[in-house]
């Protein structure tokens, strides 16, 4: 595997330097998604002031106040409708919204389904450590069968989520996998989300050393490869389908799916297709006079 | 004052509405105050509804009990309305064979009220017109009842149907002929409900509901996206802002959720544009959370709470003031927030830039509080003031050369004055911070100190101070030779009534009327409008002169009355409470009030 340690964009990378101390635990897969956000946004050319970035709550949510950027810090499992207001009220602005395992396929799950299904031009991050780890290490959906965690020793009841098979049954424009251990692989894999024209799923795999003893660092290394290197093309929902759910022997990583030929669901607004201005931008008192004749 | 009551029942789906809509524009553009108030069941098809207009050529905001016109579709209408007929009334009704039980008998004949059944279906099947035209039909008669002329109602059918082309329009005359015709031959005149002289004033005004009022006042307010989820009566709002959208360019979303629909208006405002959201009791328990986050991210925010009796699905489609409590008591933790209501068609347009200025003002979220029965009334509203609205955006900076200077840590400085401090926009050249959660310091960051926590919870109730400060008093409204008057001093009254919402227009319709009841008593209406931070002074130097003052409100609590106790304000012994479903009617609360 390419560890590149300078990538060139160190310098430009510290626009976004806070001063704040990270938190999280030694070996937490969060440092290396943290790096890779920052630099795939300077990899695009934006700047700090340029960029909406928006947290759930979650070990993951403490990266907003650990970089710098327009950041919002909501509730648990809220995350996506708030970046998708935003989003709909600035179009100009990149808007990214994180959210971990347990709020976005519990908690918010429904906002996770109508996300995807409206096709907001957002990108979502999963953070997916397979477990609730701020609140000490209780089973999420996406959590092993069986496995015993806090607050169900026996291991929970109910079976695992599969959440590529369910993400794929709705019909999403953009899905990627990634994993924490490869800055490289994320900040490609984030830059393709970026830049994508509706909405960008992309499930990044996260060790988590305090909580997570099925998914580990050393597991994911020895099993996640870059299937677009391998010549994989993300064209066919089907096939992407299928490769995203066999996680049995190899991970596949990468841009797994990606079509481009699907409005957003702004682009679908039929009254803003004439308006070149943003919500923003609209601000004013409207005479409304005009509409009284609706009323005489 | 003269008014008189016309009342149109069937099941829903038959064209009670209809019918009722078509004689309120009618009367208005014949120069009549028209209040139109609809009743229905949370059924699509069937069930029984009403639709009732109160007519005056004075200002009317209200409905009586009692009607002098009755129109039945069908036989719920004469086993279940018939006795609301006043004394010499008529019941229009279109069911064959139709007998009246004795005691029901007895009593319309003691009171004069006259019957009458029109054959529709014959009617109709002579002219070989279509069942759906029963409702021109029935219009005309009741149109022909009311002395109007048939040239009126041919040009407001001519309005609605004329893209139908002529021969529909055709039929719709011969129906319209046949009413009149029916009417004529049954040498039918009322005996005591003759519509008084019209008032050309009227005929400029708009019939609006509250919602559209309120659709209409978002608009004004600059307002440039709304998210919802239907839940009656915050529904009409969603329904009516989303067909306007191609004409204003709004960005509309009905939500999955109205968590959802919470979260977005949170987003768009958080993005720097105006943004709403609207819901009824129960959505409105699910924004709460995110009611409490806009308040510690500073968040401007707009909720509309449209009310109808709860617990849980409580009484759908009716109405009720029991969620005071709930808007100012909602979400957790302890933030500033403004609560107001509206009243009716003018300050449900009035209030829209309002809300937002003091949202951007104190960076906080605002209450709007409304109810079914302003949602649903049709009004009769004199065209909107267009330019006694400002905008007021607060302490936001767009200045190139002032986001330049601005540091992060401006944003949430605990030190600000009135605890509000300045505001900028995702995309601003500037520096950033981070709107957060968690208990931060003043860029935003996690501070988890007690000496943090202490200043930013200082900081933020300082809001709530400065509002206590800016908010103003509860408006002092009288009867002054039949006409209303702002009264601006503390006057001695003999009867002080307070109250909330949309009882001020049956209120100041139940004093107007009351007159001769009254025997020169100085009465007077004190209206809240603001409801949270609350104001008693006023309050107080009022009810310390008055010989009586009396609490109106629409549900079992008084809740009204303990958010003044709660403030610091008297406590109002004497209480007027309905908790029905039902809004107050003009001739019961008369009674109340001055028996």
């Amino acid at each position: 595997m390419l560890i590149p340690l300078d990538s060139g964009t160190a310098k430009k990378m510290s626009a976004f330097h806070c001063a704040n101390q990270c938190s999280w635990c030694d070996g937490c897969g969060d440092y290396g998604i943290w790096t890779a956000v920052k630099r795939s946004l300077v990899e695009s050319g934006i700047a700090p002031h340029e960029v909406l970035l928006c947290y759930d709550v979650g070990c993951h949510g403490n990266t907003s106040d650990k970089l710098l950027g327009y950041r919002f810090h909501g509730l648990h499992g809220r995350v996506i409708p708030f970046a998708a207001g935003a989003k709909l009220a600035n179009p100009k602005i990149p808007v990214l919204a994180f959210g971990g395992d347990g709020a976005s396929f519990s908690e918010g799950v429904g906002h996770l389904v109508h996300g995807i299904r409206s096709n907001y031009p957002i990108t979502f991050v999963l953070h997916n450590n397979g477990n609730y780890g701020l609140t000490t290490g209780q089973a999420s959906s996406l959590t092993q069968q069986g496995q015993p965690m806090n607050s169900s020793p026996n291991g929970m009841p109910e079976h695992t989520l599969n959440s590529m098979d369910f993400v794929f049954s709705l019909e999403p424009t953009f899905v990627a996998r990634a994993w924490s251990g490869d800055i490289a692989m994320m900040t490609r894999v984030l830059k393709a989300a970026i830049a994508h024209r509706g909405f960008a799923f992309v499930d990044i795999l996260q060790a988590c050393p305090t909580y997570n003893e099925f998914a580990t660092h050393d597991m994911l290394l020895e099993r996640c490869y870059d299937a677009n290197a391998e010549g994989y093309k993300p064209d066919n929902a089907a096939k992407a389908r299928a490769l995203a759910m066999d996680t049995s022997k190899k991970i596949a990583c990468g841009v797994l799916f990606q079509r481009e030929d699907v409005p957003s669901f702004y682009e679908r607004l039929e009254p803003r297709k004439a308006l070149q201005t943003s919500a923003v931008e609209e601000v004013q008192i409207v005479n409304t006079q005009r509409w009284e004749k609706y009323f005489v | 004052m003269t008014r008189i009551s016309l009342k149109v029942t069937g099941a829903q789906g038959q064209g009670v509405n209809s019918v009722g809509e078509m004689c309120a524009k009618g009367l208005k553009r014949a120069g009549y105050c028209v209040f139109g108030y609809r009743e229905y069941m949370s059924l699509i098809k069937g069930g029984h509804s009403s639709y009732q207009l109160d007519v005056s050529s004075d200002a009317i905001e209200s409905s009586e009990t009692e009607v002098d016109i009755l129109v039945c579709f069908n036989h719920h209408g004469l086993e279940r309305n018939a006795l609301e007929v006043k004394k010499g009334g008529v019941i229009i009704h279109q069911t064959p064979q139709w007998k009246y039980t004795k005691e029901q008998q007895k009593e319309l004949d003691a009171g004069g009220v006259r019957t009458i059944y029109l054959p529709s279906e014959d009617i109709l099947k002579k002219l070989k017109a279509k069942p759906m035209l029963g409702n021109v039909l029935i219009t005309s008669v009741v149109w022909s009842i009311l002395g109007r002329s048939a040239d009126d109602l041919k040009e407001l059918v001519r309005e609605q149907f004329g893209h139908k082309g002529e021969k529909v329009l055709e039929m719709n005359f011969r129906c319209i002929e046949e009413g009149f015709g029916f009417v004529g031959e049954a040498n039918f005149k009322m005996q005591h409900a003759e519509l008084p002289k019209p008032n050309p004033g009227w005929k400029n005004h708009l019939l609006i509901t509250g919602s559209q009022a309120m659709g209409l006042g978002l608009i004004h307010a600059g307002c440039r996206m709304y998210c919802g989820y239907p839940m009656t009566p915050s529904s009409p709002l969603l329904s009516f802002i989303a067909e306007m959208q191609n004409e204003t360019g709004m960005v509309i979303k009905q939500a999955e959720d109205e968590i959802t629909a919470a979260q977005m208006m949170s987003g768009a405002m958080h993005m720097g544009t105006r943004a709403a959201t609207g819901t009824s009791g129960g959505g409105f328990d699910l924004m709460t959370e995110t009611l409490s986050l806009n308040a510690i991210i500073e968040n401007p925010s707009v909720f509309v709470l449209a009310q109808r009796p709860g617990p849980a699905t409580g009484l759908p489609t009716w109405t009720g003031q029991g969620d005071l409590l709930l808007a100012i008591g909602s979400a957790h933790g302890e933030f500033a927030r403004c609560v107001m209501a509206v009243s009716d068609a003018q300050d449900s347009f009035d209030l829209m830039p309002e809300a937002f200025n003091i949202a951007e003002k104190y960076q906080t979220p605002v209450i709007v509080m409304t109810d079914k029965q302003i949602a649903e009334a049709l009004y009769t509203q004199s065209p909107y003031d267009q330019k006694k609205a400002k905008m007021d955006r607060g302490l936001l900076v767009t200045d190139p050369k002032a986001l330049k200077k601005l540091k992060g840590t401006d944003r949430y400085d605990p030190l600000a004055k009135d605890g509000i401090s300045q505001r900028w926009l995702p995309g601003s050249d500037a520096a950033t911070y981070c709107a957060q959660g968690d208990e931060h310091s003043s860029d935003g960051s996690v501070d988890e100190t007690a000496k943090n926590a202490v200043a930013q919870m200082d900081k933020r109730m300082k809001k709530m101070k400065a509002m206590e400060r800016e908010m103003p008093e509860p408006t002092l409204m009288k009867i002054e030779n039949g006409k209303l008057k702002i009264e601006n001093s503390d006057v001695a009254l003999d009867l002080l009534v307070v109250s909330w919402g949309s009882n001020k227009g049956v209120i100041l319709d139940a004093l107007k009327e009351g007159k001769e009841r009254q025997k020169g008593q100085k009465v007077g209406y004190l209206h809240y409008t603001y409801l949270w931070p609350m104001k008693t002074e006023r309050l107080k130097k009022l009810m310390a002169k008055a010989k009586k003052t009396v609490l109106v409100e629409c549900n079992h609590g008084g809740q009204l009355g303990q958010v003044i106790q709660l403030s610091g304000g008297p406590t109002i012994v004497e209480k007027i409470l309905k908790y029905d479903g039902r809004p107050f009617f003009a001739d019961e609360l008369r009674q109340q009030l001055f028996n």
